[in-house]
């Protein structure tokens, strides 16, 4: 497996509103979700997380609450808000329109110019 | 609104949240802890490692709090809790800055009270700065801001084409009898257009419109709330009442809200102008324009003085080089105010300027003996911008309790200044504390304290940490610097507060010379009682060389009635009162001896009773008092004073030689006999010398309004409500006010110059306490600074009193420099301050005296607490210091 990039900053906001998008998870799930829906290939700092569900939680683009897993433990479940779906979708928008940019750039040949 | 909610609950469930946040987190861990096991960890190891793997848990609930974003709130709150206790514990200090704080905050807060209120304080009248006054100047009485006459009025009217609307007013102080007590109310007697001009709506009823100011209308009055809540009860029938003003039926046609100050503060009732013109003058009116759209003031100005000079054509001999000034409202108001207040403002300024550098030196001082503290905060790990912001935080706290105090003193001195408003200024509803005061006091605490508190702050923070854990020592770096600095900045405020205690000193003394002044009366002011009377059928105010014979009447029957009573010795009238309250003056000729074209003599022309003399205490010198057989029928009479005597008459008897009054354009009045003589009385102010007088009877020649004099063998303030039953039995509607006695009298004639004494000693006061903090502090700095040195002396042998002697010469080193630059100062000083001195000069060495022993001595006294403190010093302690 190839060593897993860094994260751009900002982009794991997108990643955990995506991942959210897929149902509600608790913090530690999530983690794996992300890894799961990135192929491994994106590197997560763990306790980093945290301070950013607060930050998405108080801009009001998810929703949190406690609740109990299968195991029967309790754990505090986040969800996305509508506010949130809409943030996924304007961002990930976004994110399309400034790769594909980006790739166009970067493969353009001498002669292009 | 979410947002409002988690804000709120993380504000009051700080620990639950805390508590949370824990919960989730160990979650995490032992999530993962489960997933390492599967690969084949003990459970041991796997916590281990997946604890690892997370990485600085604390650290992370750091930064999650910080998301949270209650942190800031929690500190605070911690902030100011350590704050308050760290003010309990050092009380004294804690007095010392907030008593400081408070007098340099209160000043300003009221200071700028009064600037905001009457500079910038929207007035009542929208649109104010489309609204102008107006007036005449002309020659040769050269008053720019002269009054018009309603011919004038008529001529602009209709001359005016930039003004949208005009209007003429005249202030005036009106009696109101008929429904309720007698009373005296502020008031203008305006024409049509001046309630639209300022744009003043009715509650109900209506205001003046087109019509109202007709010759032939009918006298109608507009009045305020409060006189319609004072005397009608707010009723709603008062539309349409007829009151009497003035004795004359008027007719109420509506009611505004209170708040208006013009042209009269607290003005209350309003009358309508009738413009009837018969002759040019005379001249009572001051006039108001409403600038049409797009007009400027210079194109008004520009038509004004145009129609001013065909007046000035039109009317041949009347006018000369005859402008109309026209200026906005406001600044007529109180333009001419403008540079007094900005230096005044400035002033205070400066001094909350002295007063946080003061706080900031004691800060430094007692920074040093906070170092320990501060060194074991450091080293368990706060961060040093922690620590900044708690010691500014108790610096802002110390500014806050400061201002609290200090908007005490701004709540009194703006009443003080309200209570004293000779110039009709419109103090009662645009001057006063509101919020905008308020925000303006909270801003400069806060910078003050911020101010004062962030180089001690910055130099407690930047303590090293191991030499104040070694049992003590100094902290502070490039302490003769500031040293330098701080002493400059306190010989600065020395030399100040000298300016200051001599300028008050020389105000103190010419005031209470002031007050010694001979007036003339010879009787105990307490014991003489005065008021002013009018009858209720006076005569036209407007015109009051006219005299009534009921008038006549009633104040002979008053004055006979008032002698009878018990307790009364003598009862009299007069239109002039010493000492400044001269009703008129006139030049006379003597019979036989026409003036050359230099002399011009002028004299003051009381209209007495017979026994007025007597009331005051007057002494005849020659001839005789007036009795009543001079009456209207007989000879017409007067007495002169002494100096008229002494300068006309310096070789002759005075005694049946005779006077003429003067009167404009030919001489048709009597010759009066003159019959006797009496003692020099001021009518001038007492200041000024004795002018020379002549003295008429009343029942010659009569003022529709006049004093009442009474003289009594003992206080006579318990007479008045006698008297006043007294009065209201020969006229129930008699008017009578101002019953004050000649005591009052005196009092208020210095008023004036009492304001100012009182205000410079304020302030030389407010300056030496802080130039006495100010040494204090920096005495104190320095012998903290010098502890070792001192252990070693007094290890070597020195006494006690060496050492005190050494402290104590720093501190008279510095009060001596500051004496010094301060001489200088006051000299200057002194001479600005020479038109407002009486029978003193400028250099009046008592003043100057006092001042230097008054500083002298308060600053040795505050420089001997530390300097005492110094001699306690313990050698051993001290050489233990590093």
């Amino acid at each position: 497996m190839r060593k897993p990039a860094e994260l751009l900053p900002g982009t794991l906001d997108l990643l955990i509103l995506k991942a959210l998008s897929l149902g509600p998870l608790h913090g530690y799930s999530l983690l794996l979700r992300i890894e799961q829906i990135s192929g491994g290939s994106l590197l997560v700092e763990q306790g980093a997380l945290y301070p950013r569900l607060y930050r998405l939680e108080e801009q009001g683009l998810l929703a949190s609450e406690w609740s109990t897993t299968e195991s029967n433990r309790r754990a505090r479940f986040y969800q996305l808000t509508r506010d949130g779906e809409k943030r996924l979708r304007q961002e990930t928008e976004s994110w399309n329109r400034v790769a594909s940019a980006m790739s166009a750039a970067l493969r353009a040949r001498p002669e292009e110019v | 609104m979410t947002r409002l909610r988690f804000l709120l609950t993380r504000l009051f469930r700080r620990s639950q949240l805390d508590h949370e946040m824990d919960e989730e987190l160990q979650f995490h861990i032992s999530a993962r802890a489960e997933a390492l096991e599967k690969t084949g960890l003990s459970p041991a190891e796997a916590q281990r490692a997946a604890r690892l793997e997370f990485g600085a848990m604390e650290r992370y609930k750091e930064a999650g709090r910080e998301e949270l974003a209650f942190h800031v709130w929690h500190n605070l709150q911690a902030d100011i809790r350590y704050g308050l206790r760290m003010m309990r514990k050092a009380p004294g200090f804690a007095a010392v800055a907030v008593l400081t704080l408070a007098l340099g905050i209160g000043a300003n807060s009221g200071m700028f009270g009064i600037v905001y209120g009457l500079l910038y304080r929207p007035l009542p009248y929208p649109d104010e700065g489309r609204i102008a006054a107006v007036h005449l100047h002309f020659s040769p009485q050269n008053n720019p801001r002269g009054n018009l006459s309603l011919a004038d009025f008529a001529d602009w009217k209709a001359g005016n084409t930039t003004f949208e609307q005009v209007a003429i007013y005249a202030r005036s102080r009106f009696t109101l009898t008929g429904s309720g007590e007698a009373e005296r109310v502020a008031g203008a007697a305006v024409t049509a257009d001046y309630f639209s001009i300022l744009s003043i709506k009715p509650m109900i009823g209506r205001t003046f419109q087109p019509g109202d100011d007709a010759a032939a209308a009918p006298t109608r009055v507009v009045i305020s709330e409060s006189l319609w809540q004072r005397r009608f009860g707010r009723a709603d029938d008062a539309i349409g009442r007829v009151i009497e003003v003035d004795g004359n039926p008027a007719t109420i046609i509506g009611v505004v809200r209170r708040g208006y100050d013009f042209p009269l503060p607290n003005i209350e009732l309003w009358q309508n102008v009738r413009i009837k013109v018969t002759r040019r003058g005379p001249f009572f009116f001051q006039g108001l324009g409403r600038l049409g759209p797009g007009v400027t003031l210079e194109r008004a100005q520009a038509e004004t003085n145009l129609i001013g000079r065909n007046i000035e054509r039109a009317n041949p001999g009347v006018y000369s080089n005859m402008t109309m000034p026209v200026e906005p409202l406001r600044n007529y108001l109180v333009g001419n105010l403008r540079p007094a207040l900005f230096t005044m403002l400035a002033f205070v300024m400066a001094v909350l300027l002295i007063a946080t550098v003061n706080i900031a030196n004691l800060l430094l001082a007692r920074g040093s003996t906070r170092a320990r503290e501060m060194a074991v905060r450091l080293s368990l790990g706060a961060g040093r911008r922690r620590l900044v912001q708690q010691l500014l935080t108790e610096s802002v706290l110390l500014a806050l309790a400061g201002a609290a105090a200090g908007w005490l003193l701004a709540f009194a001195g703006i009443r003080a200044f309200r209570a004293f408003n000779p110039a009709d200024l419109p103090l009662t509803y645009q001057v006063h504390l509101d919020w905008t005061v308020l925000a303006f006091t909270i801003v400069i605490s806060v910078a003050a304290g911020i101010l004062f508190g962030i180089v001690p702050a910055l130099q407690s923070a930047r303590a090293d940490l191991q030499t104040p854990l070694k049992e003590g020592g100094r902290s502070g770096s490039g302490a003769a610097g500031h040293h330098r600095m701080r002493s400059t900045l306190v010989v600065v405020e020395v030399a100040v507060s000298f300016v200051l205690l001599v300028s008050a000193g020389l105000l103190l003394r010419s005031f209470m010379l002031l007050q010694k002044v001979d007036v003339g009366v010879n009787v105990p002011p307490a014991n003489v009682l005065t008021m002013v009377v009018t009858p209720k059928a006076t005569t036209d105010p407007k015109n009051p060389s006219a005299d009534s014979p009921v008038t006549r009447a009633f104040y002979q029957r008053a004055v006979e009635n008032l002698g009878r009573l018990p307790g009364v010795q003598y009862a009299a009238i007069s239109d002039s009162l010493p000492p400044d309250l001269e009703s008129d003056d006139d030049t006379f000729s003597i019979a036989g001896r026409p003036w050359s074209d230099q002399e011009f003599p002028s004299t003051t022309l009381p209209r007495i009773s017979p026994d007025y003399f007597r009331a005051l205490g007057v002494p005849l010198v020659r001839g005789r008092f007036f009795t009543p057989s001079d009456t209207a029928e007989s000879q017409p009479v007067v007495i002169i004073s002494a100096s008229l005597a002494r300068r006309y008459f310096p070789h002759s008897d005075p005694i049946g030689q005779k006077i003429q009054a003067s009167q404009p354009g030919g001489n048709t009045s009597p010759f009066m006999d003159v019959v006797g003589v009496v003692g020099d009385v001021k009518y001038w102010g007492m200041a000024m010398d004795a002018r020379p007088a002549y003295y008429v009877p009343f029942t010659q020649n009569l003022s529709p309004t006049s004093f009442l004099v009474v003289r009594s063998s003992n206080p006579a303030a318990a007479l008045a409500p006698i008297i006043e039953r007294e009065i209201h039995a020969v006229d129930k509607d008699a008017v009578v006010r101002r019953l004050l006695t000649m005591e009052d009298l005196l009092s208020e004639s210095v008023a004036e110059p009492r304001f100012r004494t009182l205000l410079l000693t304020g302030l030389g006061a407010l300056a030496l306490g802080l130039a006495a903090v100010g040494i204090y502090g920096v005495i104190a700095y320095s012998v903290t600074q010098r502890t070792q040195e001192i252990g070693i002396r007094m290890a070597l042998g020195a006494q006690r009193s060496h050492v005190l002697g050494m402290v104590m010469r720093h501190g008279a080193l510095l009060v001596a420099i500051g004496l010094g630059i301060g001489l200088l100062g006051s000299l200057a000083a002194a001479r600005a301050l020479s038109r407002f001195l009486f029978a003193i000069g400028p250099g009046d060495p008592l003043a100057f005296a006092l001042g230097l022993i008054l500083l002298a001595c308060v600053g040795l006294a505050a420089a001997l607490l530390p300097a005492l403190r110094a001699t306690r010093i313990d050698p051993l302690v001290a050489l233990r210091y590093e």
